[in-house]
């Protein structure tokens, strides 16, 4: 695949050539963090104090720079929704008919102006004046791990800093925690489904992604129960306290031993915690009302963790799930593969609208939800779809305007014949990148995409969203008129 | 282990009893006591059970309870403690911090000459010396990431001899535990995942073999630049049998022309072998205007210099050989040199790339910017970048690179400070990765540097960084010659104890022990090992199959029981490093997790919970201290602990038995190596 195809452009740009390049560096013990160590580490590598970079502006290291972009802010709380294994855009968010192809059983139909698959995604459809389409995204890389991670990181994984870099969620967690009040005991990021999520890169863990695997009517988060129960736990933390009580309050090998100290209350607060339960636990009626009617999903049930955690208001900003997979090479019509995830997909996703919206957060819930890529426009010889560069991205609620179609494809989703957007800054139109929807994000909720930590182990400064602060990358603004 | 006949079963645990009495409750007179009858619950422990629980854990250092070793050495010390002298038998304010003499040596070698030098030079004082407890713990963990055994811990205490330090380092050294902990060590250098974000896949059979080549080479002491060797000068054709196969193909990046995959095997081989993170910077782009503000070498370097060493793979094809005709989703890595276009080599067909020819300068496409000639030079010829040397036209490029890489100076040094980094918490050089070759040399200080840059030696401790580097040349690079020098140092055998005002800028002073969290492994480790409750963990294409300790698991990735093992931050060996942070998740599993909870609740008599509970209380608390935190607890430990126990129902002890230990493994002297 040829990622520069414009030689022009690439030879006028500096900043293309870095965008791509793959620098795989870092230290394999422990990467530094933001903690007190890892500064004085810093300092004591040769770079004490103020120091000047290769762009001549003075910094200090730990500072944090940004330019004072005007940022949307129409946001408080996202929900990101990974569909991995990259969904089919052409047979969903990107519909295009093919005779002798398209199953009838998809309906197509058009609603609210958009060629729809009305039998594929019929509460989608229903909710298409709730949701704006962007169908101008084109990804980087086709290899799923690498494209999943670049969405989840919004840079090349293998570029500068792509192996330190913070899941966007951390750095959100880490821009709000400002924000934060000492009752609130939820983990300003949570990853539901989601394992494999990209983490917290060279931030200190407490940024962390915060994992649970939901389940229907129990508890979902690992760990917030003792098997002993409540009762004698109650016992075992007093007796904790009796033994190791004067060791953590006195900390005689180190301020290490006071910080996990606080991080057992921490982790005792989220224990026997009704306001936890409550927010983690999914009843079978929402379970089955997210699922198939009769059913849950996990992803279902994922939905209705996210929105009972946002809803709770105890810190939790960012929420992503994982849901796949969608890696369609073969056979994409069996009624067991596409249809059957596009139902999971359509169920609990025009469930979560519809709540949000009866409750009054749709509006400061922003939901984003995008592949890794796109898939093959053309049916393969095995019936399937192969990866395949363009995507769409499906932006909802936090101040977005719905009903909103940007950009557009060609007859058959093979080429994008519309940018749909004004680009990010420069007045060039282009296609949209997965930094691009990463800056839409950051703006959303208030921060300035353009803000440079410069605390990473490098001390090369680490970007929100790379080069946006030369235009290279940008919120889409379109998304919020 | 040594098999017990029953009587002398009964008769050791009788003087276990009573030597544990003579500890806690009467510190002035050993008295005896009755021996027990052979049918008491307790001797089962010496008996049948004993046997059966060692035989199930496999592992000759499983056991963790009072042997006839630790029986006999407790014998022979009397230790006394009381509330008043209880801090000076742990910590003893004695110059060295010893009971015995191996400290009160001024200073040993270039380690404390430097480290002591520049704390007297700064005005710092260091911290006390480790008491013995402290010692064996931490090396024991260090070494081996296991924890001692109550064995280990009191036959060790006792020893009497001046050089029990260096004794106990040179027997962990030669323990199959440090087998698996420096094979892990190693490969989580060496990148050894079953998949990257690459795209790269080895397999679970690649990844054995690697680690089985890692292996063999820590059990053969196989010199360190000897193993480098093999690794970056490997051809061959099946990944699953030559492990040292498995290095290269790590690297492997699509999406672009075959440079770009050249340049990420050179970029590893720097950054791995060299500490040279930077050539990587240096493959899209010169140093000037990029490197200024981080390294003099750097920014004094060219692209063009930079592919001189890419072009040391640019004859070397990396190949998958698909054995199974039926699926395109398995095959071995192979790397073979000079392969020609339109050829087959093995199993794998190489269609357009010319891998006869030196790195071509004409790129259009791809993942770093474009290549183009050097004036009239459209080919680079392998050059190693830091003295220009050529490999011969004809020769096997990367036998050449290897001996250049492994023969550089900077090899040692890379080496050295790794090792640094691990044992003493930050590297000479930290980032440890991202060596500055021009600011290094304290002879021979930095100048010309850039106004970004302070014309500053990069090292904390120039010099102790150079002459560990020769020493390391000198012992023919033996890697436990290397870690018998540092963990035998007074530098590394301070405590993580400070008096006075700690100061977090004199963290690169070394003035005292830094903590680290256990590791992933460690933790799990250390509550199979004290609680004696086993663990397996099997899985058909491992090499072996079948393993019982986290540190034995093949890789992080999705291995072992993840809820406990991931909160640790065990890493991926690829995006995800490990690290030692610590977080809500980790309390969390340490408080709960199956893992821990069916080891502090198991019924099982062979348990050491059970032993320890058959043993009046003030015993049972010592055994349970002694077993997991690898000391006695103090005064009043015991008597918090005592007075949880006493005057309770069977089950009542029981439970407060459980909850002691479950307090244990949430105890941050657990949780920490200090």
């Amino acid at each position: 695949m040829n990622y520069i195809t414009n030689k022009k452009k690439q030879r006028d740009s500096s900043v293309e050539f870095c965008r791509l390049h793959p620098h795989r560096f870092r230290s394999f013990l422990d990467r530094p963090d933001i903690s007190r160590r890892a500064f004085f580490q810093l300092a004591g590598a040769g770079l004490t104090g103020s120091f000047l970079l290769p762009r001549a502006s003075a910094v200090t290291a730990g500072q944090v720079l940004n330019s004072g972009m005007l940022t949307q802010n129409s946001a408080k709380k996202v929900i990101f929704i990974h569909l991995t294994g990259a969904m089919s855009h052409v047979d969903t968010l990107d519909f295009k008919v093919t005779n002798g192809v398209t199953p009838d059983t998809f309906a197509p139909n058009t609603v609210n102006g958009v060629a729809w698959p009305v039998g594929l995604l019929p509460k989608l459809g229903a909710h298409l004046g709730d949701v704006a389409l962007v169908r101008s995204v084109t990804s980087h890389a086709l290899v799923h791990s690498l494209a999943q991670t670049w969405a989840q990181v919004g840079r090349s994984p293998v570029a500068a800093l792509g192996d330190i870099a913070p899941n966007v969620g951390s750095i959100v967690a880490l821009e709000k925690e400002k924000e934060r009040t000492a009752s609130q005991k939820f983990p300003a990021f949570v990853a539901l489904n989601a394992a494999a999520a990209s983490g917290q890169g060279y931030l200190n863990a407490s940024y962390a992604p915060f994992q649970v695997t939901p389940r229907a009517g129990a508890a979902s988060i690992t760990n917030t129960t003792n098997s002993n129960g409540q009762t004698t736990f109650s016992t075992m933390y007093s007796r904790l306290g009796q033994y190791d009580g004067a060791m953590r309050a006195q900390a005689p090998y180190g301020a290490d031993l006071k910080d996990m100290d606080k991080l057992y209350s921490a982790a005792r607060d989220m224990m026997y915690n009704p306001v936890v339960d409550a927010a983690f636990t999914v009843s079978n009626a929402d379970s089955f009302r997210y699922g198939n009617g009769t059913a849950g999903t996990n992803f279902g049930n994922a939905l209705v963790v996210a929105k009972q955690a946002l809803a709770a208001d105890q810190g939790t900003r960012f929420v992503q799930i994982n849901f796949g997979s969608w890696d369609h090479h073969q056979n994409i019509y069996a009624a067991n593969v596409l249809p059957a995830m596009a139902q999971q997909l359509d169920n609990a996703l025009g469930a979560l609208i519809d709540d949000l919206k009866a409750s009054g957060r749709f509006g400061e819930t922003l939901i984003i939800m995008m592949g890794e890529f796109g898939r093959t426009p053309a049916l393969s010889a095995a019936a399937g779809r192969d990866h395949y560069s363009i995507q769409s991205v499906l932006f909802a609620g936090g101040g977005v305007t719905g009903g909103k179609v940007i950009g557009a494809t060609n007859a058959t989703g093979s080429a994008i014949a519309d940018f749909g957007w004004a680009g990010s800054g420069s007045g060039v139109k282009r296609t949209v990148w997965a930094e691009d929807v990463e800056a839409t994000m950051y703006s959303a909720l208030g921060i300035d995409w353009t803000t440079i930590r410069y605390d990473d182990p490098f001390l090369r400064g680490y970007e929100y969203v790379p080069f946006a602060k030369d235009g290279n990358y940008g919120p889409i603004k379109e998304l919020f008129t | 282990m040594t098999k017990f006949s029953v009587g002398a079963a009964a008769g050791l645990l009788v003087a276990a009893a009573g030597l544990l009495t003579i500890r806690a409750q009467d510190p002035l007179e050993a008295t005896d006591q009755p021996e027990l009858s052979v049918s008491d619950p307790s001797c089962t422990f010496f008996g049948r059970d004993h046997d059966k629980f060692v035989a199930a854990l496999s592992d000759t250092r499983a056991a963790s309870h009072l042997t006839e070793d630790v029986v006999s050495k407790l014998g022979s010390a009397k230790k006394i403690m009381t509330d008043a002298n209880y801090a000076s038998v742990l910590f003893p304010s004695a110059p060295g911090g010893s009971r015995t003499d191996a400290l009160q040596n001024p200073m040993v070698g270039i380690i404390d000459k430097y480290i002591f030098q520049k704390l007297s030079e700064e005005n710092v004082a260091p911290a006390p010396a480790t008491t013995d407890f402290e010692f064996v713990r931490r090396t024991t963990l260090d070494l081996t990431g296991r924890i001692p055994t109550p064995t280990e811990v009191v036959n060790f205490v006792n020893d009497t001899a001046s050089d029990k330090r260096a004794k106990l380092v040179d027997g962990l050294i030669n323990s199959p535990q440090w087998l698996d902990k420096w094979t892990i060590w190693l490969a989580d250098l060496l990148d050894n995942n079953r998949q990257n974000d690459l795209g790269v896949v080895r397999f679970p059979q690649g990844v054995s073999a690697f680690n089985g080549f890692i292996r063999t080479s820590l059990q053969q002491n196989k010199p360190y630049n000897q193993m480098a060797k093999e690794m970056i000068a490997a051809t061959g054709l099946n990944s699953y049998q030559q492990g040292e196969l498995n290095f290269l193909p790590g690297y492997v990046m699509g999406g672009g022309p075959i440079q770009d995959v050249f340049d990420l095997q050179a970029a590893s081989v720097a950054e791995k072998f060299l500490g040279l993170a930077h050539l990587n910077c240096l493959l899209c782009h010169n140093g000037r205007g990029h490197l200024d503000a981080l390294s003099l070498w750097g920014y004094n370097k060219t692209r063009t210099e930079a592919y001189g060493m890419a072009s040391f793979m640019s004859h070397t094809f990396t190949s998958q050989q698909r054995f199974d005709a039926n699926n395109n989703n398995v095959y071995y890595w192979g790397l073979q040199n000079n392969v020609a276009p339109n050829t087959t080599v093995g199993l794998a067909r190489n269609n357009g790339n010319n891998y006869t020819l030196d790195y071509s300068l004409n790129t259009q496409t791809g993942n770093r910017p474009q290549r183009g000639n050097v004036g009239t030079t459209t080919r680079v010829r392998p050059t190693y970048i830091m003295n220009g040397a050529l490999a011969p036209v004809g020769s096997d490029y990367r036998a050449f690179l290897a001996d250049q890489v492994t023969s550089d100076f900077q090899f040692s040094r890379t080496m050295v400070n790794y090792m640094w980094e691990y044992f003493f918490g930050i590297g000479l050089v930290s980032p440890s990765n991202q060596f500055d070759p021009m600011r290094l040399d304290p002879d021979n200080p930095p100048t010309d540097c850039p106004p970004s840059m302070p014309c500053t030696l990069q090292a904390s401790h120039p010099r102790l960084l150079n002459e560990l580097a020769q020493s390391f040349i000198n012992s023919n690079y033996d890697l436990k010659a290397l870690m018998r020098q540092m963990t035998n140092s007074r530098a590394y055998q301070l405590s993580a104890r400070y008096d006075g005002v700690w100061n977090e800028a004199n963290e690169r002073l070394f003035a005292r022990k830094l903590v680290r969290r256990l590791w992933s492994e460690e933790i799990h480790d250390a509550i199979v090992q004290s609680s004696g409750v086993p663990a397996t963990y099997t899985n058909a294409a491992w090499n072996p199959t079948t393993v019982n300790w986290a540190m034995q698991l093949p890789e992080p990735l999705g291995t072992g029981p993840g809820t406990f093992l991931d909160p640790f931050l065990r890493g991926n060996r690829d995006d995800e490093p490990r690290r030692g942070d610590p977080s809500i998740a980790q309390a969390l599993a340490l408080m709960n997790d199956g893992f821990v909870m069916t080891r502090v609740n198991s019924t099982a008599t062979t348990t050491t919970l059970a032993q320890a509970l058959r043993l009046p209380d003030d015993q049972a608390v010592t055994t349970l201290y002694l077993t997991v935190l690898s000391r006695y607890p103090s005064p009043t430990e015991l008597a918090t602990a005592v007075n949880n126990l006493k005057n309770t129902n069977a089950t009542a002890r029981t439970q407060e038995g459980r909850n002691l230990l479950w307090s244990l493994y949430n105890k941050v002297d657990f949780i920490y190596n200090y």
